[in-house]
């Protein structure tokens, strides 16, 4: 891993991001149902609220992550975001990071403590 | 599923977009989908067993955008233009748009003149030419300035505005070239009743000028309607869409199982 400063706030933003592709590798789906399964999956413990889940959604779009297309469902339009290539390859080498970040976390609050000198 | 009846979130909608400075297909993108979505999720509420009025607050708790998610959307979904001079003073920024007009103007201005040369045209012009070319420039600039806070500055506050004055300004361009026209054949036909003899002299000569000055305010005017023309088309569609989903016009919806909230 790179060694540079690491921001806290860039990291929860960048898990939410990971939450939101990783929920599209089940195939394409609409906004509030990627919200509904992030929260599903996780038992409750990631939840999008106050319409956090949108700037995510289309940030991903603009990057080239995730690829938004409008449909017809029931005569109302529905947009429905799908993982893309680019996508898959970001998720699988950004957890990696994440894992490694978290491993070196774990091995800094289990770490057994000095005797004082 | 339930549906709602009516478009019971369209208040809520209009209240989101009173807060957005996007372009309006970027608003109206933004809308629908957060529409559709609040929809659903009430309509699932609904189905779980939950009271409307409940559903509805616990959908708009989840999905309604809060101020700093707002501040994220209007970001992102920001023209590439406000993106590239967001650091620039707004004042010198409007200077330098006037300026560049300016320049464009000048450039098609000089543009026409040669053409005019190029061809001939210019050897011995109806006066009322340089009023129909200068107008034509006008009107150009008129469209350029339209088309670049349309489709490039993305500033929709206002999207009707100027649009008439480009119609008035074809009109007025090819009122020149008939009014020129007209003037012009009195002023002959002045002429050749004190000297007809000039007549085989004077009468082609009329008619090469006529026909310049004619050509030209057409083709101006007709260029400067069609802009009108494809501009006022692209602002009625956008607004029509935007407008339908803010719940100002009523769509038509598909039968099915409905439900008040």
């Amino acid at each position: 891993m790179a060694e540079k400063d690491f921001d806290v706030q860039a990291f929860a933003r960048d898990i939410n991001e990971l939450l939101v592709l990783s929920t599209l590798r089940d195939g394409p789906k609409h906004g509030y149902q990627i919200g509904l399964d992030v929260e599903t999956d996780s038992n409750g413990l990631f939840r999008f609220r106050h319409g956090t889940l949108y700037p995510i959604l289309h940030r991903l779009e603009e990057e080239g992550l995730i690829g938004g297309s409008w449909s017809k469902a029931g005569g109302r339009r529905r947009k429905v975001y799908g993982l893309t290539a680019a996508g898959e390859r970001h998720l699988s080498g950004e957890a990696s990071r994440v894992e490694e970040i978290v491993s070196r976390l774990m091995g800094l609050l289990r770490k057994p403590g000095r005797a004082p000198a | 599923m339930s549906t709602p009846k009516e478009r019971v979130f369209a208040p809520v909608l209009r209240e989101v977009e009173s807060g957005m400075a996007l372009p309006l297909p970027d608003r109206t993108r933004i809308l629908r989908e957060l529409e559709y979505d609040l929809e659903e999720l009430w309509s699932r509420f609904v189905d779980e067993g939950i009271p409307a009025e409940e559903a509805r607050r616990r959908a708009l708790d989840a999905l309604v955008p809060d101020a700093r998610s707002m501040t994220e959307l209007d970001r992102l979904h920001a023209p590439l233009y406000r993106r590239l001079t967001n650091s620039f003073p707004s004042g010198r920024l409007r200077s330098m748009e006037r300026a560049s007009l300016g320049l464009a103007v000048a450039a098609v201005l000089g543009v026409q003149t040669a053409t005019l040369l190029r061809v001939d045209l210019l050897r011995d012009p109806s006066p009322f030419l340089w009023p129909v070319l200068v107008g034509g420039a006008c009107l150009l600039a008129m469209v350029l300035a339209k088309a670049f806070q349309l489709w490039i500055k993305g500033d929709h506050d206002q999207p009707t505005r100027g649009l008439g004055a480009i119609l008035v300004a074809a009109g007025i361009v090819l009122a020149l070239g008939f009014g020129g026209t007209t003037f012009d054949t009195f002023r002959l036909a002045g002429v050749l009743e004190q000297a007809p003899e000039l007549a085989e002299a004077l009468v082609p000569l009329w008619l090469f000028r006529s026909a310049t000055l004619l050509s030209v305010a057409i083709l101006l005017a007709l260029g400067g309607g069609l802009a009108w023309f494809i501009l006022s088309q692209w602002v009625a569609h956008v607004r029509r869409a935007h407008r339908e989903v803010l719940g100002l016009d009523r769509p038509a919806r598909p039968k099915g199982k409905h439900e008040h909230v």
